[in-house]
């Protein structure tokens, strides 16, 4: 009887553990703020989502704001959900990804027949997710297709995605390239050759989200 | 009787894990005017319950000639994830004018963010902001400005809600005063954004 009653007592125990454990935050973690360094050479294929987006103050592109009026910022939003479907494009990227990406560039360099830079992704392509970063939570690297909405212009990119602890500002990392349009917001380190960074959130988030 | 008690073991906890699954909300707007004869708000994105992005834009705004802006871009992004639930808006304008003049910036831009770890309004600026007349440089948030004969703005306002935030950049809240007292007439709001993770 005794042990009948230890044993109708478990549910509840095991209940509050694996409660406990199923809301455990993850820590934040404490890089240093304002030098971003981040890696993303050593890429595989891997199911993770990455989401959310923010603001950068690019150039420099690092923690601080530039003052407002200068209008040295960009604001986006992005999403990527990598599905690997077992096949590599020719440049070994990961095939099987979907998401989209929305890009403003508000830097009055930028204006193009009236309006900032407006970039929309049509497609995306592939998502590899990063194995040497120092990005606390994860990085990855993705691309696909997007559209100058400007001009009406269509080019291939890619961005560098990173989730490095929270809050996303002055944490986090964000940076775009396209292929077919002279056009980068990368925040190179000298320091960590061979570096292909990202530039620090100065506003919002990017979130790893190791299965979905 | 050893079986019915090894499953309850699996299944009590399988259903507090249910009760762990967050809400992820996100949206933006560029401008919104209600009154008693007015009540738009252009451009808006709210992000998709299931999770997702929404985006708009509009290159000019101009609502009952009490707001123009020009350059307007919203954008939301809400994942529900039991423990990498996060929430991002972001609503960015260029050149704005509300009530003839009386109130001028040439770009306002607010995010709210919310994760499990929190929320903040980081990134949010005004830049070259005019209020009657004044330069205001860098208001701290919730900061008040009276606006004779017109009501007050709140510029920078930031509105906890318990599971998120509001950022409202430009709130005007148009009023009167008679005999019947102090009556609000409407509102003003240029560039928002909101975010919760329930």
């Amino acid at each position: 009887m005794t042990n009948l009653r230890l044993l109708a007592a478990l549910p509840a125990t095991v209940a509050v553990v694996l409660l406990a454990s199923s809301c455990d935050t993850r820590h934040a973690v404490a890089p240093e703020i304002g030098k971003p360094s981040f890696h993303f050479d050593i890429l595989e294929c891997r199911p993770f989502k990455m989401t959310g987006g923010g603001r950068i103050d690019y150039p420099p592109g690092t923690a601080d704001k530039n003052p407002p009026a200068s209008h040295e910022y960009e604001t986006f939003g992005a999403h990527v959900i990598s599905e690997p479907n077992g096949q590599t494009d020719e440049l070994g990227h990961c095939l099987g990804a979907k998401g989209s990406l929305e890009w403003v560039d508000h830097r009055p360099e930028w204006n193009i027949n009236g309006r900032p830079l407006n970039l929309h992704s049509l497609e995306i392509r592939w998502a590899d997710f990063a194995t040497d970063t120092d990005c606390a939570d994860g990085g990855a690297r993705w691309g696909g297709v997007l559209v100058i909405k400007n001009t009406g212009q269509q080019s291939q990119f890619e961005v560098f995605d990173c989730d490095n602890g929270e809050p996303g500002a002055g944490h986090d990392g964000f940076g775009i390239r396209l292929w077919d349009f002279p056009y980068e917001v990368l925040c190179f380190d000298s320091s960590l050759p061979p570096a292909e960074p990202s530039c620090t959130l100065t506003g919002g988030n990017r979130q790893l989200h190791p299965t979905h | 009787m050893k079986i019915a008690l090894l499953l309850s073991l699996i299944w009590v906890p399988s259903v507090a894990l249910g009760q762990m699954q967050r809400t992820a909300t996100a949206q933006a707007f560029g401008v919104s005017v209600s009154t008693a004869t007015v009540n738009q708000t252009t451009p808006s994105a709210v992000a998709p319950a299931e999770g997702g992005m929404a985006q708009n834009d509009a290159g000019e705004v101009n609502i009952a000639s009490l707001v123009t802006v020009q350059n307007a871009y919203v954008v939301a992004s809400g994942w529900s994830d039991d423990g990498y639930s996060d929430a991002v808006s972001t609503a960015s304008l260029g050149s704005v004018n509300i009530l003839n003049g009386l109130i001028t910036a040439n770009g306002v831009v607010a995010i709210a963010t919310t994760t499990a770890d929190g929320s903040d309004a980081y990134g949010s600026s005004l830049a070259n902001l005019v209020v009657n007349g004044v330069a205001v440089s860098a208001p701290g948030p919730n900061t008040r400005v009276d606006l004779p004969g017109v009501g007050y703005v709140v510029l920078n306002e930031q509105i906890s809600t318990g599971s998120g935030i509001t950022v409202n950049m430009i709130h005007v809240v148009l009023q009167s005063t008679g005999l019947l007292g102090t009556q609000t007439l409407g509102n003003i709001i240029v560039g928002s954004a909101s975010s919760s993770v329930n």
